[in-house]
């Protein structure tokens, strides 16, 4: 059995009356990509800081590499990168000068601190920007910086905070392969995001919080198996008369229709052919439909269940 | 790793374009501004030791004693040129004097123009003639008592030079210029905030990643204050030696104590800055605002605007120059220019250092938690 690297144990923070953690508890091993997923203001960006210690919390424990987390745990720290939601670099100073900064923070040995930074400036592929200030780097390539800065040491657990929000879809396919690539290397990653296809991508382990609560964890086919939903078959289609939607609705393993005038979305739990049985329904009713198409659950669809809203609909 | 948070801080500082604009060139404009306004005035208004023509025309003990003692070494109130009446009237026509001496049964003056110079001799002509008075009322009265008043008015003539020649440059517009040299020092302030809000979680993003990072707070934060000054020394010995040396302000006394002065004055910017840094928990932006509107009420009270403000404040509210940082950095260019001992400019040293040390202690009480309540 793998070592634990990350126990986080009944935390609880509050700020005033609202209850940002409500007895959160996580357990993360050594070599997983771990994704904490969940809205904005779920609690997600609030358990790193506790992690890291940043934040004073109310109650609980948090153990980092099996010693208790403290801010005065400088070892600890050390085989830690933080890769932080906003970039957080020096305006003034070059992107290698950054990297280098952020190095030395870690890693007092020159030589290898200059080793690290040129191996962390191929890694992000900011070879043709070293001597750029950020001021002068697209969104994309400062957030590419913002993750060498982090990474740079070379951190057996790296913390990476909503790292691609606003980044274009190239830079984020590189940060994701990146971030599989470091873990390849060897490294525990913890990944937050409120974007569930980039969890379910990379993720081998995934928590879903919600209101600072741990609603359900698990790897995603898990995660997905504690749902009735198995399929969900969509329909566009401009009349649909009730009988016939009542009639869909009675047929084998369906157990939730929907229709919004001009989309039918039947779910299924379980089964097969469901797709088949439903358009021989339509058929027989002689009506004309357009694109018909089937899903397999999706993340979205578990916090669905799990909570009664939608995880893109969720609100602050 | 202490070095390399200070070699980056450094590097960072020299960069801030604010940094070189407002502590770097700003002052060397404005300080060229006020040497050109002031510049016609400043050079006529110096002292120094006045070229009088002496004209005797009868035996005057009393006049003679004082025009010797206002006349000795190199620091003289006076430089006479003893001589008849039409050589000195030549040396006033050609403005190689700058007035004639007559001295008589009294003593009395001719000058060629008005102003500050006239007014002096002037007033050492007066002297003179109360004294003579003083003397022969006491050979009338009481020729016994001839010896002490001689003893007190001897002493009288020593304070008087004392007064006008150890004060080395009594010029007022010099005032302008040690409250310039007042603000590129309170100025620090802005360097001093940043290193607050730029070290704690709670105010800046780059906080909360050096929070984070395995390096001690104490490390960055003592770096990042040692940078600060090193970049706000360099300001202020640029501005006193464009000053000095370029505009050729004469700042009087020690050079060497002037830059010492000049650097912890530059010092108590960096630490008030990082105090207010310090307090509270709004953005950089808000202390910002609040950092510059304080330095700027400092610089105003101290005569930076208005040169008459401190003057006005020592009747109405003399307590306010006495705590004013801007006020006692003033003080001290002026204390060490004006007086010949080092006491009082010891005094103001003394202001700055304490200054100095309660708002770093301050600031680094309020800054060294390693742990928020929200971030």
């Amino acid at each position: 059995m793998k070592p634990t690297v990350v126990k986080i144990d009944n935390l609880v923070k509050r700020y005033g009356e609202l209850v940002a953690l409500d007895h959160f508890s996580l357990e993360i091993k050594e070599g997983e990509i771990f994704g904490l997923l969940g809205p904005n203001g779920s609690g997600k960006t609030t358990t790193i800081n506790c992690l890291l210690s940043l934040l004073a919390f109310d109650k609980g424990e948090i153990e980092v590499f099996g010693k208790e987390m403290k801010p005065t745990s400088y070892d600890t720290k050390r085989e830690i990168g933080v890769i932080m939601q906003n970039v957080a670099v020096l305006d003034e100073l070059t992107v290698r000068e950054n990297i280098d900064y952020f190095c030395g923070l870690y890693i007092s040995d020159k030589a290898k601190r200059k080793a690290c930074v040129e191996d962390a400036i191929k890694f992000v592929g900011l070879e043709d920007f070293v001597n750029f200030r950020p001021a002068k780097l697209s969104g994309g390539l400062l957030r590419r910086l913002n993750i060498a800065c982090g990474i740079a040491h070379k951190p057996k657990l790296i913390i990476l905070d909503e790292p691609t929000v606003a980044v274009d879809p190239q830079s984020r396919n590189r940060i994701l392969e990146g971030i599989q690539e470091l873990n390849r290397e060897g490294a525990t990653v913890i990944y937050t995001s409120h974007y569930m296809e980039e969890v379910e991508q990379i993720c081998t382990r995934i928590a879903i919080m919600d209101k600072g609560r741990k609603v359900a964890e698990g790897t995603k086919d898990e995660l997905k198996g504690m749902i009735r939903n198995t399929e969900s078959v969509s329909i566009e289609i401009l009349e649909l008369p009730e009988e016939i939607r009542e009639k869909i609705a009675h047929l084998p393993h369906v157990y939730e229709t929907e229709y919004d005038d001009t989309k039918l979305t039947v779910r299924c739990s379980g089964g097969r052919h469901n797709l088949i049985r439903i358009l021989a329904v339509l058929q027989e009713a002689e009506l004309g439909f357009g694109r018909v198409y089937s899903e397999l659950p999706t993340l979205n669809d578990v916090f669905l269940e799990i909570t009664g809203t939608a995880l893109r609909d969720s609100k602050e | 790793m202490f070095w390399h948070c200070l070699k980056y801080e450094l590097k960072e500082v020299f960069r801030v374009k604010e940094f070189v604009l407002w502590l770097m060139l700003f002052p060397i404009v404005l300080g060229s501004l006020f040497k050109v306004a002031f510049g016609s005035i400043y050079s006529t208004e110096i002292f120094r030791s006045i070229p009088v023509a002496v004209v005797k025309t009868s035996e005057n003990p009393v006049a003679d004693n004082l025009l010797a003692a206002m006349t000795d070494g190199e620091d003289a109130t006076l430089a006479a040129t003893i001589t008849d009446e039409a050589k000195a009237k030549e040396l006033l026509e050609g403005g190689e004097a700058e007035g004639i001496i007559y001295i008589g049964e009294s003593v009395t003056l001719t000058v060629a123009r008005k102003g500050m110079v006239p007014t002096v001799l002037q007033e050492i002509v007066s002297r003179c003639n109360l004294y003579e008075s003083v003397i022969r009322d006491a050979l009338a009265t009481d020729p016994a008592s001839v010896e002490t008043v001689v003893r007190k008015l001897s002493a009288e003539v020593s304070a008087y030079r004392e007064v006008s020649t150890s004060a080395e440059n009594p010029d007022v517009y010099v005032q302008y210029f040690y409250n310039l040299i007042a603000m590129v020092a309170i100025c620090g302030s802005m360097t001093g905030l940043h290193v607050s809000t730029s070290n704690q979680a709670n105010q800046s993003l780059l906080g909360a990643r050096k929070n984070c990072s395995a390096a001690p707070k104490g490390v960055y934060l003592v770096a990042a204050l040692l940078g600060s000054c090193i970049a706000q020394s360099a300001s202020m010995i640029l501005c006193v030696t464009f000053l000095r040396f370029v505009l050729r302000v004469n700042f009087g006394g020690s050079l060497l104590l002037l830059y010492l002065s000049a650097i912890l004055s530059g010092f108590l910017g960096v630490a008030m800055g990082f105090f207010i840094g310090s307090i509270g928990k709004m953005k950089h932006e808000g202390k910002s605002v609040i950092a510059i509107a304080f330095s700027m009420v400092l610089c105003f009270m101290s005569g930076l605007m208005m040169g008459n403000i401190k003057g006005i404040l020592a009747l109405k509210a003399p307590w306010v120059n006495r705590v004013n940082p801007v006020a006692i950095i003033s003080d001290s260019f002026y204390c060490l220019n004006m007086y010949s001992d080092y006491r009082r400019f010891l005094t103001k040293i003394l202001g700055i250092v304490i200054y100095i040390a309660l708002f770093t202690v301050l600031g680094v009480v309020f800054t060294r938690r390693r742990k928020y309540a929200s971030i």
